[in-house]
């Protein structure tokens, strides 16, 4: 399975993205280089939809957290928006990732959270 | 007997590249859903084959190369608990993944750095796991348990 992923700039410097299928080792190699030309940029603001996430293994979570993390480097904020998807937010959890980057189960709110 | 009585032991034997990962987890959720293992304990047991092939592949040398990755999965079953225990066995560079020392967790994104994670995940996500060295070849176990009615 691919992994497919879209993105909708909601304003200049307000992004979602989405990735669905699975975030494996071939998964993650698949998008990595499109996920950071689509998530980071000076004071971008993003949410990343992972809501659709049938797996994530290590290699996908660490791509989060460097993006994330370059992202921040340049005065912006990613956000993970994870819906009902409970096996991605026990990974997540398990890792101790939502500690680190804001991880939310409404669309709504994670909006909010990147633009605040 | 319950509907799931099927204790037989499943294998599988890959290449030590990338592209067999899937085929691997493809495997062993087959072979779970066979024995009726939780849908929960599945996708823990099978971020823990994803690690540990990942890391395999990655870390093993190339002595990896000269033999297939084994495979084995087993569900045994008594009145007060269920296990799941999957085996990975690899000829590559002898090393115990779990003697290395957990690294402490950053208290912030600016302190996060990348490796480590696969580690944790096997640590955290197992029930129970273990490594041994035998007649040449790297022996990681795990185990996911869970009640009966889960």
């Amino acid at each position: 399975m691919a992994v497919d992923i879209n993105f909708e700039d909601v304003s200049e410097n307000f992004r979602r993205i989405s990735l669905s299928g699975r975030l494996d080792i071939l998964g993650t190699d698949s998008i990595e280089l499109k996920f950071t030309s689509l998530a980071v940029a000076t004071q971008r603001r993003v949410v990343v939809d992972l809501t659709a996430i049938s797996f994530l293994a290590s290699i996908g979570i660490r791509a989060l957290i460097s993006n994330a993390k370059a992202l921040q480097q340049r005065g912006g904020k990613m956000v993970l928006f994870v819906g009902d998807n409970a096996s991605i937010i026990k990974t997540l959890e398990t890792t101790g990732i939502d500690t680190l980057i804001p991880v939310v189960t409404d669309a709504a709110l994670a909006d909010t959270i990147a633009l605040a | 007997m319950t509907p799931f009585a099927d204790n037989s032991i499943a294998e599988l034997s890959i290449r030590a590249e990338t592209v067999e990962v899937r085929r691997a987890s493809a495997w062993l959720e087959q072979a779970s859903l066979d024995r009726g293992v939780p849908p929960e304990e599945i996708a823990r047991i099978e971020l823990c084959l994803n690690e540990a092939l990942a890391n395999v592949i990655s870390h093993s040398g190339n002595e990896v190369l000269s033999s297939p990755i084994s495979l084995q999965f087993q569900v045994h079953r008594d009145q007060s608990a269920n296990a799941a225990t999957l085996m990975v066995s690899d000829s590559g560079t002898p090393f115990d993944p779990f003697s290395i020392s957990p690294q402490p967790r950053p208290k912030t994104l600016a302190e996060a750095e990348p490796g480590g994670l696969g580690l944790l995940m096997m640590r955290n996500l197992a029930d129970k796991a273990s490594y041994r060295y035998l007649d040449g070849r790297n022996q990681i176990t795990f185990s996911v348990h869970w009640a009966e009615g889960q």
